[in-house]
């Protein structure tokens, strides 16, 4: 008998959701299928590459990554050299240096430092908070408000303070934000729940659902991913519709495949090709199990994972 | 798997309220049943207009456009014995968020109504009966395939029949209830929907019990695989027990908010 093709396209879709302005906008999720299904509908738009800059600077232990911020001494620098890397199709800033328990830049440098970025590159921005509750939730409200207009992520708000972040952030300010969960599609669930409740449009919230560096249990990061989508479309969960960014660099770098030298360990190699490909694998495996878009700190990663999304579209 | 489908009971002219209401054409009492249906979380709702033998077709049309105009086109379940009113109302009626329920035929008199259905591209609600109640599940199980046949015959997707197995009241029918619930069982293992309207089980008892009864009639009814109900969903209990039963059987993810959802 002949192979008969019955396409797996849903009825239900993933939101869609912009980031950014004008001709460099870009917008995630839309799609109606299954990650990366492309034979069963077309994905309008495919999964996102973002390239982080930190606000703690740059490792100078890997010579590829220094060389491509060669001269580049500010966190402006930086991020306007990241911007112009063609294969990024987003900027994301990372504020750890705001965290009180490490160097605890104040509020107002950091929306300053933000704010000078935010007028020198054309890229839609993402900003990743220091991870301290408190302190996010402040760097939030006044970075949203500070970058009026430019449509931003806030990446994100936690159990603990989405009411704060969501009110001065999508509400006051229109910009977007994120929702972040460790593994746990309930608490996922339920944090969007939680949001929409307050009043925010679900069409203005994505999700980050935790991730780990690939060996590090990635399982669970599957499973949970797997039962989002399958929520989302098989059963039309409108509280799961968020299209998922991940910040995959902060996870792929802190592993000791990333961060062991080769002079310690020579028979592993050289640990910039070591973490490059800990970040592409996880990327990789990100994208194959839901995620709209990925966060990456290498350049060489972001143009794998960009060639790699450009070949399966 | 999909959630239980819950078809909203309470816009029906038995209702003193809702007959006047119809009668004079008063908006204002049918959306109120209506939103408190739909706020409660309601999927469907039905929309009884009684025999309306004399008015039946302007009356459906009247109420379809209503209801549909008000609440974002919510799908709509005809039920009246007039089926000229039923095509008056599907000629008016907006697909945009499901097709519309033609409540009901059975292997009797209504088989007719099946036909109603299949010209229309409508779901029907068939009642696994003739005359009266049947007697055992082989009978229950004759007059199925009898609707089945007449639908298939026409063309339509046994996904568009609802098989009602017809529940029936405790108080006085005590010993046929796991009759009720087995049959449903045979439904689910064919593949097939259902339906019913549940509350019948709890008739004549008194009006504490009957949110327990149904409540826990729903459950074991779910559990043999029922896919929707005609219920009241105002009723807190019965409301917050298939949203349980859709959690426990994998239907809904779980979140601490899912009662309110």
């Amino acid at each position: 008998m002949a192979y008969k093709k019955s396409p797996q396209a849903f009825k239900a879709s993933i939101n869609a959701v912009t980031i950014g302005t004008g001709d460099s906008a870009v917008t995630l999720g839309g799609e109606n299928v299954m990650p990366l299904y492309t034979f069963d509908a077309p994905i309008e738009h495919r999964p996102a590459v973002g390239i982080a800059v930190s606000d703690t600077g740059i490792r100078t232990d890997l010579p590829k990554l220094d060389e491509f911020y060669e001269g580049a001494t500010t966190l402006l620098d930086r991020a306007q050299k990241a911007a112009q890397l063609k294969e990024a199709d987003f900027l994301s800033i990372v504020l750890d240096a705001a965290d009180p328990n490490g160097d605890n830049r104040s509020v107002e440098d950091c929306v300053a430092e933000v704010k000078a970025i935010a007028d020198a590159v054309d890229k839609p921005l993402v900003i990743e908070g220091c991870k301290n509750v408190e302190k996010d939730t402040e760097l939030f409200s006044k970075v949203a408000e500070a970058l009026q207009g430019k449509n931003v992520l806030l990446l994100s708000a936690r159990e603990e303070n989405y009411k704060t972040v969501g009110a001065s952030t999508v509400m006051a300010y229109q910009q977007k934000m994120g929702a972040e969960s460790a593994d746990d599609i309930n608490l996922a669930k339920q944090l969007n729940v939680l949001i929409t409740q307050l009043g925010v449009d679900p069409g203005s919230v994505v999700m980050n659902v935790g991730t780990a560096a690939a060996g590090y249990g990635f399982e669970y990061v599957v499973s949970t991913m797997d039962r989002v989508k399958s929520a989302a479309l098989e059963q039309n969960d409108g509280m799961l519709q968020m299209p998922i960014v991940t910040p995959v660099a902060s996870e792929a770098w802190t592993v000791k495949e990333s961060l062991v030298s080769g002079d310690d360990i020579p028979e592993w190699g050289d640990v910039e090709e070591r973490g490059i490909q800990m970040e592409v694998t996880t990327a990789a495996a990100c994208l194959a199990s839901g995620s709209n878009a990925v966060i990456l700190m290498h350049p060489e990663s972001v143009k794998t994972i960009s060639a790699f999304v450009a070949d399966l579209m | 798997m999909d959630k239980f489908v819950v078809i909203g009971e309470r816009i029906h002219c038995i209702s003193p309220t809702i007959r006047k209401a119809m009668e004079e054409r008063d908006p204002e009492p049918i959306l109120k049943r209506a939103k408190e249906q739909i706020d409660a979380g309601a999927t469907y709702l039905d929309v009884n207009i009684g025999p309306a033998e004399s008015d039946g077709e302007e009356l459906m049309k009247w109420a379809v456009q209503l209801i549909q105009g008000e609440f974002d086109n919510i799908p709509l379940s005809l039920d009246t014995a007039n089926r000229k009113a039923i095509e008056a109302g599907i000629s008016v009626y907006n697909r945009s968020k499901g097709k519309p329920i033609v409540n009901s035929a059975d292997a009797g008199d209504r088989i007719e109504n099946v036909d109603l259905a299949a010209a229309n591209d409508a779901i029907i609600i068939a009642l696994c009966s003739k005359s009266g109640v049947p007697a055992d599940n082989d009978e229950r199980m004759m007059y199925c395939q009898e609707l089945l046949e007449r639908g298939m015959g026409l063309g339509m997707e046994p996904d568009d029949m609802l098989f009602d197995p017809l529940f029936l009241v405790i108080k006085g029918m005590q010993d046929k209830q796991p009759d009720i619930l087995e049959f449903i069982k045979m439904l689910t293992d064919m593949g097939f929907k259902s339906t019913g309207g549940l509350s019948n089980c709890s008739n004549g008892m008194p009006k504490e019990v009957r949110p327990i009864m149904d409540s826990a009639m729903i459950a074991m009814a779910m559990q043999q695989g029922l896919t929707s109900a005609i219920v009241n969903p105002c009723d807190k209990r019965m409301m917050e027990t298939i949203k349980s039963c859709d959690v426990i059987r994998g239907a809904n993810l779980y979140a601490d908010s899912y009662l309110q959802l």
